[in-house]
């Protein structure tokens, strides 16, 4: 089973690969979006002496770390979902000797392997730019690492639960922008948590989104005690378990409908 | 110039049945328009943080800065809308062949890949944009006057075209590689910087936004002159824009000599 999921993955990330220049085109992306965060927050330091609650070298680590990551939380399998239940592929895809859900895992693996490789290049290309403070220590960076890793089956089952709407409406594009909003806001794509009004971070603090980024990068940047991360990775365990129940339960309910147009 | 009125008329008859099609798909259209409001939306509570933590930004407000965001968006909606097509030329055209038919009509193949654009979404875009702009001119109690309007009207269709040459020269890569979406979609991305005052960044971004990708041009100066901080940049858009149009065209006929096609 893993055999089978791993060399799905595997021809996932060969479909990005095909094409160099995508890999290429996706890092400079994430650099142009890097761009504008960190000359607006250096504007902002050189007028007030302030960057948020950070010094003005960890805000510029935060932005580089959310671009390194950002794509990990941000894409997903939701296109080729709706792909599949459009054209009638979605029939094997039930019939195969994987579930659904461990396909998809497998799909998902090569599409985050790809997304770990831009990552990478764009965060190798940050520090060369940029001065980025490294993780305060081993530990930490270990924690960091952890956290990422929990986090990946959290946005799958997240996607799984948003794609499965596409087996009742046809133009799931639109749920998937509104998925990528979501996460945007509440892990911290656009901006440190505690930087919003206090009512929206208490809303954060529930959702499992917020150790997507926010959560992880403060660890490196050695903001958060060891204690209180025993208790993320309980939250994020929880989350898992949350998750995985709601889009199983969706997606068993939703199969029984699944009509499809000849394929 | 019979030949360029040809084409622009044509043009505008295909567009004239994009807008029927839209009214097919209208609820696949209302999602989407929503989905990019929502986009935006994210990207206005930035700038509200922003300014939780600072009263101006290079010496411009939260409001002036909104202004400039919401002048920005409608040529962004008016782009999208004009030239969406440009991104499918290499997955769509290209890659399986249909290109091979275009080149057979005769029209230049550039108006029929434009022509099919249907980016209604982009409308959201537009609609957002035009609420924001009008909101904040009230706000800042800028006097909206008839030549006000006719200047918003005129620039941010110029704007729109500029984006349209910038998108238009980048889809030759398509030529070469059969992707012309993430190309276009990198450099067009750039129009961000332009949303903030140039004063943030340093040489090289300020050269890159009003030199290279003249993406200044777009809202950046348009939006200055409304608010009366620079009077003359604005008037240079239009040039730029002819200059744009002129090598796109060319390195478009360019690339048709030295097209091939896939064999599909």
């Amino acid at each position: 089973m893993l055999k089978s999921m791993l060399a799905l993955g595997k021809m996932q990330f060969n479909q990005y690969n095909i094409y160099k220049s995508n890999f290429y085109l996706f890092t400079l992306n994430r650099i142009v979006e890097i761009v504008v965060y960190i000359f607006v927050w250096q504007a902002i330091y050189n007028q007030t002496g302030n960057a948020g609650e950070y010094t003005i070298e960890q805000m510029i680590t935060y932005y580089c770390l959310v671009f390194t990551l950002s794509s990990l939380s941000l894409w997903g399998v939701n296109e080729d979902m709706a792909h599949s239940i459009r054209n009638g592929n979605i029939n094997k895809e039930l019939l195969n000797p994987l579930s659904y859900f461990q396909y998809y895992f497998g799909v998902n693996i090569g599409e985050m392997g790809f997304a770990l490789v831009v990552g990478m290049a764009t965060f190798i290309i940050c520090s060369l730019l940029w001065s980025i403070t490294l993780p305060v220590s081993f530990i930490n960076f270990l924690l960091f690492i952890i956290v990422i890793l929990l986090g990946i089956p959290i946005t799958f089952f997240f996607t799984m639960l948003v794609g499965t709407v596409g087996f009742y409406s046809s133009s799931i594009w639109g749920m998937q922008i509104l998925r990528k909003s979501i996460i945007s806001i509440f892990s911290g794509i656009i901006a440190p948590i505690t930087l919003f009004p206090m009512w929206f971070q208490n809303i954060a603090n529930i959702l499992p989104f917020k150790e997507l980024i926010y959560t992880p990068i403060n660890i490196w940047l050695g903001q958060i005690t060891i204690n209180e991360i025993a208790f993320i990775i309980m939250k994020q365990v929880i989350w898992i378990v949350i998750l995985y129940m709601l889009a199983k339960l969706f997606f068993n309910h939703a199969v029984k409908k699944v009509t499809i147009n000849g394929g | 110039m019979t030949k360029i009125f040809d084409n622009i008329s044509l043009y505008l008859s295909f567009l004239k049945a994009s807008l029927k099609e839209m009214l097919i798909y209208r609820f696949d259209c209302i999602v989407g328009m929503i989905s990019q409001i929502v986009t935006q939306l994210v990207e206005i509570i930035f700038i509200w943080i922003v300014f939780q933590n600072t009263d101006n930004l290079a010496g411009w407000n939260f409001m002036q800065i909104l202004l400039l965001y919401g002048v920005t968006l409608i040529s962004i909606g008016i782009s999208d809308f004009c030239f969406d097509a440009l991104y499918d030329i290499g997955p769509k055209y290209i890659r399986n062949g249909e290109f091979d038919k275009i080149l057979l009509r005769p029209v230049h193949p550039l108006i029929s890949i434009i022509g099919s654009s249907k980016e209604f979404t982009s409308l959201g875009y537009f609609g957002l944009g035009l609420f924001l702009t009008i909101i904040m001119l009230i706000k800042l109690s800028i006097p909206i006057t008839i030549i006000l309007i006719l200047k918003i009207i005129f620039f941010s269709i110029v704007g729109a075209a500029i984006i349209g040459a910038i998108n238009t020269i980048f889809s030759i890569a398509s030529f070469w590689t059969y992707r012309s979406n993430e190309v276009i979609w990198s450099f067009y991305r750039m129009y961000t910087f332009a949303q903030y005052p140039l004063d943030i960044y340093n040489k090289f971004i300020r050269i890159l936004i009003t030199v290279i990708l003249p993406f200044a041009f777009v809202a950046y100066y348009p939006t200055m002159n409304y608010l009366g901080m620079d009077s003359n940049m604005i008037y240079i858009a239009p040039i730029i824009m002819i200059i744009l149009w002129v090598i796109a065209i060319k390195i478009w006929n360019f690339a048709l000599k030295k097209y091939r096609s896939t064999g599909t």
